[in-house]
């Protein structure tokens, strides 16, 4: 018997103990991902007219009941699965949020009476664009109605991103989360060529990122023995040597992360993704990815190379550095809005970033309120986006947005609301979450990272006051679009992102609260 | 055989992947090179799970075997739709999201 | 020798299964010939010459082949089961339970969408 049999063999011979697996601890992830599965069974058997109503009861149940089952386990601070999923204080935190903007986006996806064609998707995603199939699928009032699963299995796998404790269900868990993701990217029903070309760049870029992770966690297992954060951090802090393991390890693992954040060098697929992909789609994705790779960047920081941060933190001064200035310098070059916010996006991804480099439990509340703050505001961007169109669909190009403030007052000023929000102007939740994670940053000594984020403030006000301005100070041209009135779905999304955008600016205590009070990651 | 030399072959078909994903110009073989990659993370896994003497890395490349099958579906999904639209499947042709 | 008993059983099994396979297709099955069956290797497909270069293949293999995937990947986690299985007992049955009846679950929605039709 050869060496490798033998100790295969010897390996079966321990007996196996029952994981323990604290099952209400890790009940929103089953709820939501049970539903999922249900939701692939109404697919198969309910006919195609009764979809949709079904989807949508599935859809707002789980996410209700997932959202009830987190708020009743605040408090919890437990590792569960034999290590593998951490329920603690910013976990139940970022689920909650993950949760709350999935049902918004959800509610987005299920707008029906903006588009007089039907819903934001394609009536078959398989059907030739422009061909005669598509044009029956629509004029018959077919609905891909596959989005639900979708979106369920895209939130599932969120929920497991924040929530893992190792880096093998961190990359199954990413994977969960992007894999619908890239198809719903797809999936529009106007502009599918370049929703098609948005889905292709997506997903290729993901998953070359996707291997740069798992890369780099096969060394810091061969470093460490071990996928567990917590067993690689004590390896870390053990055993000296074999450096050259760990560095490559980490930088791997990094870029894996930050290119889901979308940190300038790893950013180049934002702009393309946000502007290809159905506006709804982006809205919900641009909202809870952020908030899920923050949320498993933070962890895997704080928990696992928590040693290490001298090693770590001069790399992230500089990518927070670089993609604040480089997110808000190229914004302004921008004439089409969805692919403005992606670069507004980067820009941003760079200041929550700040809060994370500061490594301290102050840094940590300040870039989670930061996230919190931020995916409310970027969802109702995204709603008042699906309602500003003309003949030809949305109107992105910002020229066709002059004089909008005198045509439709009350969406011009929601939308100024969320622009002054991002520009992070006072009494607003953006003001709240930038004085925070500079606060947090000064704390930490780094100063100057706080300059660039000022400058780089001071530019990115720039293009979102310009937005305002575009609205309210130029006359309305023949060009102009025009505010459909959507459905109650829409109605309800944006009313809650523009409630929390104020509410999170004049009353802040009471998130910044929670927050402290589910302090830092459990180890 | 040392199980060190495996880890070094692991990190040429990785290099091989990642500079196949970076001067491709195939949409497939593009993918078939972030494979590669996926691949040579496993064959890491594999032999570093035989240096320390335990279980975990085979677990994690049964595990990554299986994601990586399904961002095969995904991804030929993807790569044949765009295929069927421009009869093309190369990945500089996708052009039209610029400024 | 006692080791060897049950493999000789599984091989007797198996040649049973196959010898008993092709006696009741001849008995039980229809028998209409066409010239597809008289070719050289039966599969389906009628061998063609390849044209100069490489030919390209209809996008239905692609769909047959990504089923494929999918549905024979599973079984990478029924191996380490099946060599652990009297340990893992009662608890890795109902794991394997679970994970079974989502791949059916799959398998439903191809089926009922008539992903396993060629036309």
């Amino acid at each position: 018997m050869s060496p490798l049999l033998a100790s295969v063999g010897a390996e079966t011979e321990t007996a196996f103990t029952m994981p323990s697996i604290n099952y209400y601890a890790i009940a929103p992830i089953l709820i939501l991902f049970g539903a999922a599965v249900v939701s692939v069974l109404v697919e198969a058997f309910v006919p195609q007219r009764g979809r949709r109503p079904v989807q949508l009861v599935i859809v707002v149940g789980s996410i209700v009941a997932a959202l009830a089952v987190t708020i009743d386990l605040r408090g919890t601070r437990l590792v569960t699965g034999e290590g593998a999923i951490a329920v603690d204080g910013p976990t139940l935190l970022m689920w909650g949020a993950l949760l709350v903007i999935g049902l918004l986006g959800a509610l987005l996806m299920a707008e029906r009476s903006i588009d007089p064609l039907g819903d934001a998707f394609a009536p078959r995603a398989s059907a030739l664009p422009g061909s005669e199939d598509e044009q029956e699928f629509t004029r018959r009032g077919f609905l891909q109605t596959e989005v639900w699963p979708f979106l369920l299995f895209a939130l599932t796998g969120m929920l497991v991103f924040v929530a893992s404790n190792d880096l093998l269900v961190m990359f199954v868990a990413l994977e969960v989360m992007s894999l619908p993701l890239y198809l719903l990217a797809g999936m529009a029903r106007r502009r599918r060529l370049l929703s098609q070309e948005a889905a292709l760049k997506y997903f290729l870029l993901g998953a070359f990122s996707s291997a740069f992770f798992l890369y780099g966690a096969a060394m810091l297992y061969g470093f460490s023995g071990s996928v567990s954060l917590v067993a690689i951090s004590d390896t870390l802090s053990a055993k000296t040597g074999e450096g050259s393991l760990v560095a490559i390890g980490i930088a791997l693992l990094m870029v894996g992360l930050l290119f889901k954040v979308a940190a300038v060098p790893f950013h180049q697929w934002t702009p393309d993704v946000y502007q290809g992909a159905p506006t709804p789609v982006t809205g919900f994705m641009a909202a809870t990815v952020k908030i899920a790779a923050f949320g498993a960047l933070l962890r895997v920081l704080y928990v696992s190379l928590g040693g290490l941060r001298w090693d770590w933190e001069p790399m992230l001064w500089i990518i927070a550095a670089l993609t604040m200035l480089v997110g808000s310098v190229v914004a302004i070059t921008q004439t089409d809005i969805k692919r403005m916010l992606a670069y507004s996006s980067i820009a941003q991804a760079g200041f929550i970033l700040v809060g994370v480099v500061a490594a301290s439990p102050q840094g940590l509340a300040s870039a989670l309120f930061y996230l919190v703050a931020y995916a409310f505001t970027t969802i109702g961007t995204f709603a008042v986006i699906t309602m500003v169109r003309d003949a030809s669909g949305e109107a992105t190009h910002l020229s066709k947005w002059a004089g909008l403030g005198k045509k439709s007052p009350v969406v011009a000023a929601v939308f100024s609301l969320f622009m002054l929000s991002l520009a992070g102007i006072p009494l607003t939740s953006g003001f709240v979450g930038k004085f925070g994670v500079f606060a947090a940053a000064i704390d930490s000594g780094n100063t100057w990272l706080v300059i660039v984020g000022v400058v780089a403030s001071v530019i990115a006000a720039f293009f979102y006051v310009r937005v305002i301005v575009l609205m309210y100070f130029s006359d309305p041209t023949p060009d102009t679009a025009s505010v459909v009135i959507p459905s109650a779905f829409t109605t309800i999304a944006l009313t809650a992102s523009a409630v929390m955008t104020i509410a999170l600016g004049v009353f802040p205590q009471w998130l910044l609260d929670i927050i402290t009070q589910a302090g830092v990651f459990i180890r | 055989m040392n199980p060190s030399s495996y880890v070094v072959l692991s990190a040429l078909l990785f290099s091989i992947g990642a500079i196949g994903v970076l001067v491709r110009r195939n949409a497939i073989v593009v993918f078939m090179s972030v494979e590669l990659m996926l691949n040579a993370a496993n064959l890491a896994f594999v032999s570093f799970a035989r240096m320390n003497g335990n279980l975990d890395g085979q677990v994690v490349a049964f595990f990554v075997m299986v994601v990586a099958a399904a961002e095969v579906v995904v991804g030929l999904a993807i790569i044949v739709t765009i295929f069927r639209t421009r009869r093309s499947a190369s990945i500089d042709e996708p052009n039209l999201l610029k400024y | 020798m006692n080791v060897y008993t049950p493999i000789l059983v599984l091989g007797l099994l198996a040649f049973g299964f196959a010898a008993f396979s092709v006696a009741a297709a001849t008995v039980t099955g229809p028998k209409r010939y066409n010239r597809a069956k008289y070719d050289a290797y039966e599969c389906g497909i009628e061998p063609t010459p390849q044209p100069i270069g490489g030919g390209r293949f209809p996008v239905k293999y692609y769909l047959t082949a990504m089923l494929f995937i999918v549905f024979d990947i599973e079984i990478v986690f029924l191996y380490p089961w099946a060599v652990a299985f009297d340990q893992l007992a009662l608890f890795g049955l109902i794991e394997m339970f679970l994970f079974i009846i989502t791949v059916l679950v799959v398998y439903a929605y191809v089926w009922r969408r008539r992903g396993l039709e060629w036309d």
